[in-house]
């Protein structure tokens, strides 16, 4: 069996991570995506460990002697699987980010292009030619 | 017939001008873009100073990413062709001509300029020459076709390729990883003889420290490409 010292120290452990999820996500420096598993995760430990017994049924099934470990195993499992969910999305906001600077830069130089054939065009014109320039920037932006 | 050569430059400030005015002087049939890959030196600084189209990224995408923006480029604007060579001048630009006319005369997906076919010019260092080898026989062994350079940086590609490309494009060391897409696709990939130069300028990629990486890295990624 687990000890009432450690329950006591695990509750108040997943208590104060809880709280402060719960306020970084009232002040959306989280997004409520990527923190359902972490809540999931510690609703499961903190379930386990208010309640041991049902620990102790499941890590007989399973075959772990000890119900401690059953908390800790669950806990490595849960952690392993959240970083691997991490991986993945990172993969893939590489590739978006890489995307993105790819058109940035694309985007730029048709920008630049346009700007210097509007300018030759406006000091083709002669006179005027500040008025010219700001329409063109103008039309360039309304584009 | 629309031709483009693509330039990728990394911190090149000391090679990126001399690069360019050679491109212009012995590939005058052809158009070209440096893409300045968020270089922290003056790369782009000494572009814009002399007027050479630079494609600018705001933020560092690896070669890989680089030279993905100039195909993308390529693409975009209705190149037939697309050619690439490295910004550290050690790819002879006068070769490109040769190179797409054998593109457009058999037909190919793509051209590589391999240095090991008539072994002449700057061979690298020996224990680069075992890791090309090995590419080498890597290559054949999964694909069944001889590539004997498959790291040269100086190629030359039609629109279909540049298809493939732009759907994805490894972020660094591509250049063995992607002849391996093309012959997983069965696309027609040939070399022809260049020579090439000990680089003028700015530091290789691949240090010795890195290339234990390199290896394993590319590898990898090649027998990746046999199971996809």
């Amino acid at each position: 069996m687990m000890s009432f010292r450690l329950q006591i120290i695990l509750v108040v452990i997943l208590l104060t991570a809880l709280a402060v999820i719960i306020a970084m996500l009232k002040k959306r420096t989280l997004d409520l995506k990527y923190v359902l598993v972490w809540l999931f995760c510690l609703v499961v430990l903190l379930v386990f460990s208010i309640f041991p017994g049902t620990m102790t049924k499941l890590a007989r099934f399973i075959g772990i002697y000890s119900p401690v470990n059953m908390i800790f195993f669950l806990g490595f499992l849960l952690a392993v699987t959240i970083i691997f969910t991490l991986t993945v999305s990172l993969s893939r906001t590489t590739g978006k980010v890489r995307k993105l600077a790819q058109m940035m830069a694309l985007e730029n130089d048709t920008w630049e292009k346009e700007t210097k054939a509007a300018e030759t065009k406006a000091a083709e014109t002669g006179a005027g030619v500040n008025a010219d320039h700001e329409q063109a920037h103008e039309e360039l932006h309304l584009q | 017939m629309k031709r483009l050569i693509i330039m990728p430059a990394y911190n090149e400030q000391d090679s990126i001008l001399d690069t360019v005015r050679e491109v212009e002087k012995n590939a005058p049939g052809f158009d070209y873009v440096v893409v300045n890959d968020c270089s922290k030196d003056d790369t782009l600084k000494i572009c814009r100073d002399h007027h050479i189209h630079v494609l600018d990224l705001p933020i560092n995408l690896g070669i890989g990413g680089a030279v993905q923006t100039g195909y993308l480029y390529a693409y975009r604007n209705g190149y037939d062709i697309a050619a690439q060579i490295d910004g550290d001048g050690q790819h002879d630009a006068s070769y490109l001509e040769m190179m797409a006319d054998v593109l457009q005369r058999e037909d190919l997906d793509m051209v590589i300029g391999s240095r090991f076919i008539d072994n002449q010019g700057f061979q690298s260092s020996r224990l680069r020459r075992s890791g090309i080898h090995f590419f080498t026989f890597l290559l054949r062994t999964l694909f069944g076709k001889t590539i004997t350079d498959a790291t040269s940086g100086m190629r030359l590609c039609n629109r279909r390729t540049m298809e493939l490309f732009i759907r994805d494009y490894p972020r660094d060391y591509p250049e063995p990883e992607t002849v391996a897409r093309l012959l997983r696709h069965k696309y027609k990939a040939k070399e022809v003889p260049v020579k090439m130069r000990e680089r003028s300028g700015g530091v290789s990629s691949i240090s010795a420290r890195k290339s234990v990486y390199y290896m394993i890295k590319v590898t990898l990624a090649i027998l990746m490409e046999r199971l996809r």
